[in-house]
């Protein structure tokens, strides 16, 4: 009994303390490299899309967002050094180019007494006075070069500060250009994020007012843009733009979105049917405005036309737009119209790809991401879409990524940055971003 | 015997159990010394699980209890970020109590209750890991309950047939992807009660002094959760969407068909070795089907895809003395999870462990055993249905003891 106790115990006691301290399997951190790549001063030069710009205004959450700051936070674990950004003040409610504050997720009454969430204003005015405070700091030279609005022409344009407050407050000088101030601070990687701006307030606009850059300017700016960047042997990546008629504010409205009740259908028949236009019970082609289309320049909507999310829904709702009345051409995309604004897309991208080869730079294609996101795609067990607010990768405004949207755009741009350069930069979590906030 | 019954009562209210999409065989703290294999030992109650057929050669009345606290830690690395989470587990406790009775008029006939815990896991991640919106606790239990009849056909074979009433509990949490204005996400907890049943059949063969051989079948068990509760934590505007109510499920606990052999020299040394066929390829579907469905809340089909296995375990006995035996063993298992279908619920992949223990026999009634168990399984893969996609790494521990009384 005593030799067996004299085993017994020591194995228990053993046994014991190796279950106390279980052993767990060691994590080791995967290799990062910036391969052929410099890291050290990185900046990007873009659009809203690379600001921060987010729920239809700037602000200091959304710029802490920013596609930017997001690929610089990865590239600070392959050598890149500080990184500034141009941030609004950090209680600010945000402005856009009309002056306006950032969108939340509220609730809002329409027009037939029905209450139910929709992206409202945070505050009855943006926060203008951001807009007009310099906040330039020569010793913290600004890596972020995303300025709401800045077209690829605008990108070398000296003064461009007066033009565009955005760049305005941000910019070295009054006489100072982005392009200038970018390469001030002698980046060594690059990141170019351009040419949405080109084509967005014409798009948005339903393809009524303005114009698009021609593809020659464009290629002309972008390829000058790119020749300063590299002079000193600093190298980057150049995206791809995306369709952004694939956008939630595109793609939320259905262009037969007109659902008919048997007297409704027969009332609008009473209207129409003498001009030869007919309407059925369940869902018809809105009505739009169509100077093409036969003697009195209305029409039904066709499948492929696009309906845009500025489009008063009251309107439509209770004061029968887009039936009566038809929408006006501001407010929709015809078939003419995506052909040409695709068109359009397809020659800047030929551009920025001619570009990329001729410059030896890699090549980012979140435009790729953005077609799939239209059918969703799965991303560690969460689900992302164009769907408007709940597919979880656009911001309210339809048009901008939320963090968690940038977080896996930011991440195609790493995908090219590790593949051309032989660089393992580790790519961004993006469940650990916001997408929207319900209340 | 009325201590009996509420000695297995207060087991089964307190215990738990564990294992990664893969059976727990920690039955009888013998044969978990030796590689968890004894499918053709026919030495003590144990058998009852091991071998029904094997119970009608134990010579005497035994109360048998064993308990292996388990201790696993799994490490997830994600491929994309290269970051690392890992999992907060609590401690697994399978149990095995067994009580085997003879009856002097009739020495060939034996009957024996089991109560054990052959299935279940506990996994908890870290808070906020990267396949929060997959899973984020997985409690599956179940106890079998099997009374169980052993009839000695001759000197050489013996044939035992248990039937199994299977009680279960599962507790499923996982984040949901809506915020709250705090910037924390929204949760839901299936919890529910499962009731199953099924049989555990044995032969067993005494070939000569020496050999021995088992071949067993226990059947598939499903698991039916029918009156389930799910509760979804979500901000207010979209309670709606995701409204509280009943569930159903079910889980399939799959069949063991398992052909063992021993080989005793006589004094010193006991082999044995058995062979696993699991049919696990009965674990095709997670389903949930919700009482109450939105467009947020659809009931779900998750394909699990679970195939066939085969698992080899040996070891070997030495009697050291007439007081200490000492005992080692091992095993390997193939993964029942193809490729594609590893998920966070059970990060398994092929596995080999070890086994170490000690026996004790103080004196002729009462026998005392310590186990040792290690095992360490790594899987890669990406997961079609989340394209969660990354390294999982398991090491589990298992010190157990067991105590037995014979007359």
């Amino acid at each position: 009994m005593k030799q067996v106790l004299s085993i017994l115990i020591p194995v228990l006691i053993g046994m014991g303390s190796l279950a106390l301290n279980s052993c767990k399997p060691k994590y080791e951190k995967p290799e990062t490299s910036a391969g052929e790549l410099n890291a050290t001063r990185f900046v990007m030069i873009g659009g809203s899309h690379t600001s921060g710009y987010m729920d239809d205004a700037l602000y200091y959450e959304g710029q802490q967002y920013s596609i930017a700051n997001l690929l610089s936070g990865q590239l600070q674990k392959v050598g890149s050094g500080a990184f500034y950004q141009a941030y609004m003040p950090d209680n600010s409610v945000g402005v856009n180019g009309q002056g306006m504050s950032r969108l939340k997720l509220g609730y809002k009454t329409d027009c037939l007494g029905v209450t139910s969430l929709s992206p409202v204003r945070l505050a009855s005015g943006g926060d203008v006075a951001a807009l007009g405070a310099n906040v330039y700091n020569a010793s913290q030279p600004f890596g972020n070069f995303g300025i709401p609005g800045m077209t690829v022409t605008a990108v070398s344009i000296p003064s461009y500060g007066i033009a565009n407050p955005f760049y305005g407050r941000m910019s070295s000088s009054m006489s100072a250009s982005v392009l200038g101030d970018a390469t001030a601070s002698d980046p060594t990687c690059f990141a170019l994020f351009l040419g949405i701006e080109d084509m967005l307030p014409y798009v948005q606009g339903g393809a009524k007012n303005g114009t698009m850059t021609n593809t020659a300017n464009f290629s002309m700016a972008y390829e000058q843009i790119v020749q300063s960047l590299t002079v000193n042997g600093a190298k980057g990546v150049v995206s791809l733009i995306p369709d952004i008629t694939e956008m939630p504010y595109f793609t939320t409205i259905p262009y037969n979105g007109l659902n008919l009740t048997p007297d409704k259908a027969a009332s609008l028949n009473a209207i129409y049917n003498p001009i030869g236009i007919s309407f059925q019970e369940g869902p018809n082609g809105f009505m739009i405005q169509d100077p093409l289309a036969g003697a009195f320049g209305v029409r039904h909507m066709v499948a492929g036309e696009l309906v845009l999310l500025s489009t008063p829904l009251d309107s439509v709702k209770c004061h029968s737009m887009g039936s009566v009345f038809p929408f006006r051409d501001e407010f929709v995309l015809t078939l003419d119209e995506l052909a040409i604004i695709r068109a359009q897309i397809a020659e800047y991208n030929a551009a920025i790809t001619a570009i990329a080869t001729t410059y030896n730079l890699a090549l980012a294609k979140p435009n790729e991401l953005v077609n799939k996101l239209q059918a969703g795609i799965v991303y560690n067990g969460v689900t992302l879409s164009a769907k408007f607010v709940s597919g979880g990768a656009y911001s309210l405004d339809g048009l901008h990524f939320n963090p968690r949207g940038n977080a896996i755009i930011s991440n195609e741009f790493i995908r090219a940055l590790n593949s051309k350069y032989g660089a393992k930069i580790p790519a961004i979590n993006a469940v650990n971003y916001p997408s929207v906030i319900f209340p | 015997m009325q201590k009996l019954v509420l000695l297995f009562f207060s087991l089964s209210a307190v215990i738990s159990i564990y294992s990664q999409g893969f059976q727990v065989n920690f039955q009888g703290q013998k044969q978990q010394g030796m590689g968890l294999a004894g499918t053709a030992l026919s030495e003590d109650a144990s058998a009852l699980f091991y071998n029904p057929g094997g119970v009608a050669f134990v010579k005497k009345n035994e109360i048998n209890a064993g308990f292996s606290p388990i201790f696993a830690n799994t490490l997830f690395v994600d491929s994309a970020s290269g970051e690392g989470y890992r999992t907060k587990s609590p401690m697994g406790t399978p149990f095995s109590a067994y009580a085997l009775f003879g009856f002097k008029k009739m020495e060939s006939l034996k009957v024996g209750l089991a109560v054990y815990t052959p299935f279940g896991s506990t996994i908890q991640y870290e808070d906020e890991w990267i396949g929060r919106f997959a899973l984020t606790k997985l409690s599956l239990k179940s106890i079998y309950f099997q009374p169980t009849v052993s009839y000695k056909i001759n000197e050489h074979f013996g044939f035992g047939a248990g039937f199994i009433i299977a009680t279960g509990a599962v507790d499923l949490q996982k984040d949901i992807p809506v915020q709250f204005a705090d910037g924390t996400y929204g949760h839901a907890e299936l919890t529910g009660k499962a009731l199953g049943f099924g049989y555990n059949l044995g032969l067993n063969a005494k070939i000569n002094e020496h050999f021995s051989l088992g071949l067993t079948y226990r059947s598939k068990v499903s698991m039916e959760v029918k009156e389930g509760d799910a509760k979804f934590t979500v901000p207010e505007s979209l309670s709606a969407n995701f409204p509280n109510g009943p569930f159903t499920s079910s889980l399939p606990l799959p069949s063991v068909l398992t052909l063992g052999g021993s080989y005793n020299s006589g004094k010193k040394w006991q082999f044995v070795l058995d062979i696993n066929y699991v049919g696990w390829k009965a674990y095709d579907t997670l389903a949930f089907d919700y009482e109450s469905n939105t467009a947020s809340l659809i009931d779900t089909k998750s394909a699990r895809k679970y195939k066939d296995i085969i698992a080899f375990r040996g070891g070997a006995n030495f009697q050291a003395s007439g007081m200490i035996a000492v005992r080692l063993g091992g095993g390997f298992g193939f993964s029942p999870v193809q490729s594609g279908y590893v998920t966070p619920e059970s990060p398994d992949g092929n596995r080999i462990y070890g086994t170490a223990g000690l026996g004790f026999k103080f004196n002729e009634h009462f026998n005392a055993d310590l186990s040792f168990y290690y095992t360490y399984i790594k899987r890669t893969d990406r997961n079609q249905e989340t394209n969660l996609q990354g390294t999982f790494t398991t090491i589990a521990i298992s010190p157990g003891i067991g105590l037995s009384y014979k007359w």
